[in-house]
C-alpha cells in the first residue's frame, strides 16, 4: 500500500464511489461545497486504477461536491490492493475528522470481517483514539456482536456506547422489548445505561422476560400517556428502578411518607443515609440567621413528640 | 505397564509447574516432583524462574499452572475486615494465593485474574516468622488460618503444606489453627499431636448452590463425612455458611443442609460456625456475570454496604439469618454461632444480643477455638 506521486484529472462520474471502505461517507457539508465553489479543489482525492475503472479510496465529500458542480476532479493515484489497505488509507485521509462513537463503530464494522480481535485492538482501535485494553475497547467489541439494528441505533446516536454491556447480556426478545424506549425518546448516557441494567437485572431476578418486567412495571402504559419526553423518561426511569429494587423501594416510599408527616410545616429534612443498612435517620436543616435557628429548635422539639418516629427507627429490620 | 494414577479432580487442570530458581531444591519442590511421578501429570513441563524475571506469564485456556515461589512478604497477617461490621479477628498464615476450584461467588476471581496457583515454597522463612511471632509471648493466644487467599487443603495432595504446618505448630500451645476447605484431604492428621489445637473446617451451602455454583469441589456429603472422621478422632470442627445466597427455594435448601449436618456431627463437635451473606466488591459482579453466565443470584437486591461492598438489602438478610439460626438452635447450636462481618443491628435482630454483650467477637471465638 502506498501513495504515488502521479496525479490525474477525470470527470466525477467516471469514479466509482460505492466501496464499503468509504464507511464515513455522507452528503457534503455546505461549507465544503462553498469552499470548492470559491477556490476550487484544494487537495486531490485518492483514487485507485482498477481493471473495471477508477475506484475512489478517499475524498467522498469532495468528489460529491465536484460532481454537483460538474467540475473535473484532481486525483492522486494510490496502490491499495486489499480491503484492509483501502480502509486504512481512507482512515488516514480522514484522520483530522472529529470522531464520535458511531463513526468508530462504523470503522470497526468494516474491519471486523477482515481481521481477528487482536488485530482490531492493536491496529485499528488506536487509529480511532481507543486504547486497546480500555473499557471502551471492550464495549466496542461487544457492539460488534450485537445485531445490526442495534449497531444502527448507536451510529444514529440513539443509544450510548456503554449500553453494550446490558444489551449484550440480553437475548433478542429482551432487546426487542426495550427497543421502543430508544426509538421514541432521547436518553442521557446514565439514564440509558441505568434503565437497561435495571430491566435486565430485574428480569434475571424474577426469572421473567424483560417484556413482562416492563409490562408489570407499567412502562408500556407510561409510553402511551402522551406526556412530555422529559416527564416520560422520568417516569420510565422511576418505574424501572422500582422493578429492580422492589423491597428497597417499599422501604424508601414508607420512609419518605413517614418523614413528610414528621417534617410537615418545618424546614427540617429527614433522610435515610445508607439504604437501611443501619437503623435511624439523618435530619438536617439550613439556617441563615438567629431567628431561623430559634424556629428550627422549636420545630424540632415539637417533632420529637410525634409518634411516627417509632416507624422510622424500625424500618429496615425484619421484613414484614 | 502400570496405568498412571489420576490426580484428584480439582488438580487435573494443572498443566505446568513454575519454580523459582532459588526454590528448585526446596522440600516443597521435591515433594511436588515426587507426587507427580506415576500420575497422568508426570510429564507436565517445569520451568525454572530466574530471579530477574518480573513475573510469570501463563495463559493456556482452562489449564492452570502451579508456581512454587520464594515469597518475600509477610506470612502472618490480619484478616482484612472492616470497622463498619463485627470482624472475628482471625489472623492469616499466608501460604499461597489462588485456588484450583471454581466457585461462582469467590472473591479470588477479582483478586487474581490469572490461572496461576502460587505456593510459598520458602517454608523455612515462614516457620521462622511464625516462631518469632507465636513464641514471643506464650500467653498470647492466636486463632489463625490459611484459608483466606487460597483453600487450605486444595493443593495438599501435591504440597503437603498443611501437614508440615500442623507438625510445626505442635510446639505452640498458644496457637489454634483452622484449616478451611471445600475438598477432603485428611493427610495432615498424621502430623499433629494436638487434636485440641487444629480445627478442620469446611464451607457448607444449600445443596442447590453446591450443585450449581461450586465446581471441582467435594460434595456436601463428603465434607460432612470428613468432619465426622475428624470429630471421631478427637478434633472439634468448624463449619461455615458463607456465602449464604438468596435464591428461589433457599428455605428448603438451607433447611436440608442444616438438618444434614447433625446426621454427621453433634453440636459439641463444632467449635464454631459462621454465617455470612453473599457480599462483594462491586467490581466482582461483572466478573461473575462473565465467568458464570448462568448465575442469577447476583441480580438480587444488593445495595452498597457501610464498607462499600455490595450487600443484600438488610431485611432480606435478616429473614434468611433468622430462619437459619432458629433451625440451628433447634438442633442445639448456641454460642458457637456467629455472623461474619455483620452489623450490631443484625446481631440484635437475629440473635437478640450483639458482640459487645460478651466482650467482643474476637474474644468469644478465641474461647471457642481453645475450648475455654
Amino acid at each position: 500500500m502506498q501513495l504515488s506521486n502521479e496525479t490525474r484529472n477525470a470527470p466525477a462520474n467516471a469514479i466509482d464511489s460505492t466501496g464499503n471502505h468509504l464507511f464515513w461517507s455522507r452528503t457534503p457539508e455546505e461549507s465544503l461545497i462553498k469552499s470548492i465553489s470559491d477556490f476550487g479543489q484544494v487537495a486531490p482525492i485518492l483514487v485507485r486504477d482498477t481493471e473495471h475503472g477508477l475506484e475512489l479510496i478517499a475524498g467522498h465529500g469532495r468528489l460529491a461536491a465536484l460532481h454537483q458542480q460538474g467540475s473535473l476532479v484532481l486525483m492522486r493515484m494510490v496502490n491499495a490492493d486489499t480491503d484492509i489497505e483501502k480502509g486504512l488509507l481512507y482512515m488516514t485521509d480522514n484522520s483530522q475528522r472529529p470522531l464520535d462513537d458511531g463513526m468508530r463503530l462504523a470503522a470497526l464494522r468494516y474491519f471486523h470481517p477482515l481481521m481477528d480481535t487482536k488485530g482490531l485492538q492493536s491496529d485499528i482501535m488506536p487509529r480511532l483514539g481507543v486504547k486497546p485494553k480500555s473499557k471502551d475497547a471492550k464495549l466496542f467489541l461487544a457492539w460488534l456482536e450485537l445485531p445490526s439494528i442495534w449497531q444502527a441505533n448507536l451510529v444514529a446516536g440513539r443509544v450510548p456506547l456503554a449500553a453494550a454491556a446490558p444489551l449484550a447480556r440480553m437475548d433478542n426478545a429482551d432487546r426487542s422489548a426495550v427497543e421502543p424506549l430508544f426509538t421514541s425518546f432521547s436518553w442521557s448516557r446514565s439514564n440509558a445505561v441505568n434503565i437497561l441494567n435495571w430491566l435486565f437485572k430485574s428480569s434475571k431476578m424474577t426469572d421473567s422476560p424483560v417484556a413482562d418486567v416492563m409490562d408489570k412495571a407499567g412502562m408500556n402504559d407510561i409510553m402511551r400517556q402522551g406526556l412530555s419526553p422529559k416527564d416520560t423518561i422520568a417516569r420510565l426511569t422511576a418505574s424501572a428502578n422500582e422493578a429492580r429494587y422492589p423491597e428497597l423501594s417499599k422501604l424508601q416510599n414508607h420512609f419518605a411518607t413517614t418523614a413528610r408527616e414528621l417534617s410537615a410545616g418545618t424546614k427540617w429534612r429527614i433522610i435515610q443515609p445508607n439504604n437501611f443498612e443501619t437503623n435511624g435517620a439523618e435530619i438536617t436543616i439550613q439556617i441563615k440567621d438567629a431567628e431561623q435557628l430559634l424556629q428550627a429548635v422549636t420545630d424540632l422539639e415539637a417533632m420529637a413528640q410525634l409518634s411516627p418516629w417509632q416507624e422510622i427507627w424500625k424500618l429496615g429490620g425484619k421484613n414484614d | 505397564m502400570t496405568k498412571p494414577i489420576d490426580l484428584p479432580n480439582h488438580l487435573r487442570k494443572i498443566a505446568h509447574v513454575f519454580v523459582d530458581e532459588s526454590m528448585q531444591d526446596s522440600p516443597i519442590a521435591n515433594r511436588v516432583r515426587s507426587r507427580l511421578q506415576n500420575t497422568a501429570h508426570a510429564d507436565i513441563p517445569w520451568t525454572i524462574v530466574s530471579p530477574e524475571a518480573n513475573r510469570v506469564e501463563f495463559d493456556e485456556g482452562e489449564a492452570q499452572a502451579l508456581y512454587l515461589k520464594e515469597y518475600k512478604g509477610k506470612f502472618l497477617r490480619f484478616c482484612p475486615g472492616t470497622r463498619a461490621y463485627h470482624c472475628c479477628g482471625y489472623r492469616i498464615i499466608h501460604i499461597g494465593e489462588n485456588c484450583p476450584m471454581a466457585c461462582s461467588y469467590c472473591i479470588l476471581q477479582a483478586y487474581f485474574q490469572d490461572r496461576i496457583l502460587k505456593i510459598w515454597a520458602n517454608q523455612d522463612d515462614l516457620f521462622s516468622e511464625l516462631a518469632d511471632g507465636f513464641g514471643a509471648d506464650p500467653n498470647t493466644r492466636y486463632r489463625v488460618g490459611t484459608g483466606e487467599f487460597t483453600d487450605s487443603l486444595a493443593l495438599e495432595h501435591l504440597t503437603g503444606y498443611s501437614h508440615d504446618l500442623v507438625g510445626f505448630l505442635n510446639d505452640f500451645d498458644n496457637v489454634a489453627l483452622e484449616l478451611k476447605s471445600k475438598v477432603v484431604d485428611l493427610s495432615w492428621m498424621q502430623a499433629t499431636t494436638r487434636t485440641d489445637r487444629v480445627l478442620p473446617a469446611w464451607s457448607l451451602n444449600a445443596p442447590f448452590i453446591n450443585e450449581h455454583e461450586e465446581f471441582d469441589v467435594s460434595t456436601l456429603k463428603e465434607r460432612l463425612e470428613a468432619a465426622r472422621t475428624c470429630a471421631e478422632a478427637g478434633f472439634r470442627v468448624c463449619l461455615h455458611f458463607d456465602p449464604v445466597i438468596h435464591y428461589p427455594g433457599w428455605r428448603e435448601g438451607y433447611a436440608e443442609i442444616i438438618d444434614m449436618i447433625f446426621d454427621y456431627v453433634k453440636p459439641k463437635d463444632i467449635a464454631y460456625m459462621s454465617i455470612g451473606s453473599f457480599r462483594c466488591m462491586p467490581q466482582l459482579t461483572p466478573i461473575i456475570a462473565d465467568n458464570f453466565p448462568d448465575t442469577t443470584y447476583i441480580y438480587n437486591e444488593f445495595v452498597p454496604g457501610l464498607d462499600g461492598k455490595a450487600r443484600l438489602l438488610r431485611p432480606l438478610r435478616v429473614e434468611q439469618f433468622t430462619f437459619m439460626v432458629d433451625r440451628l438452635r433447634a438442633h442445639g447450636m448456641d454460642k458457637q454461632l456467629y455472623f461474619c462481618m455483620e452489623s450490631t443491628e443484625v446481631w440484635n435482630e437475629v440473635f437478640g444480643y450483639a458482640p459487645k454483650s460478651f466482650g467482643g467477637l474476637g474474644k468469644r471465638l478465641m474461647e471457642q477455638a481453645f475450648g475455654k
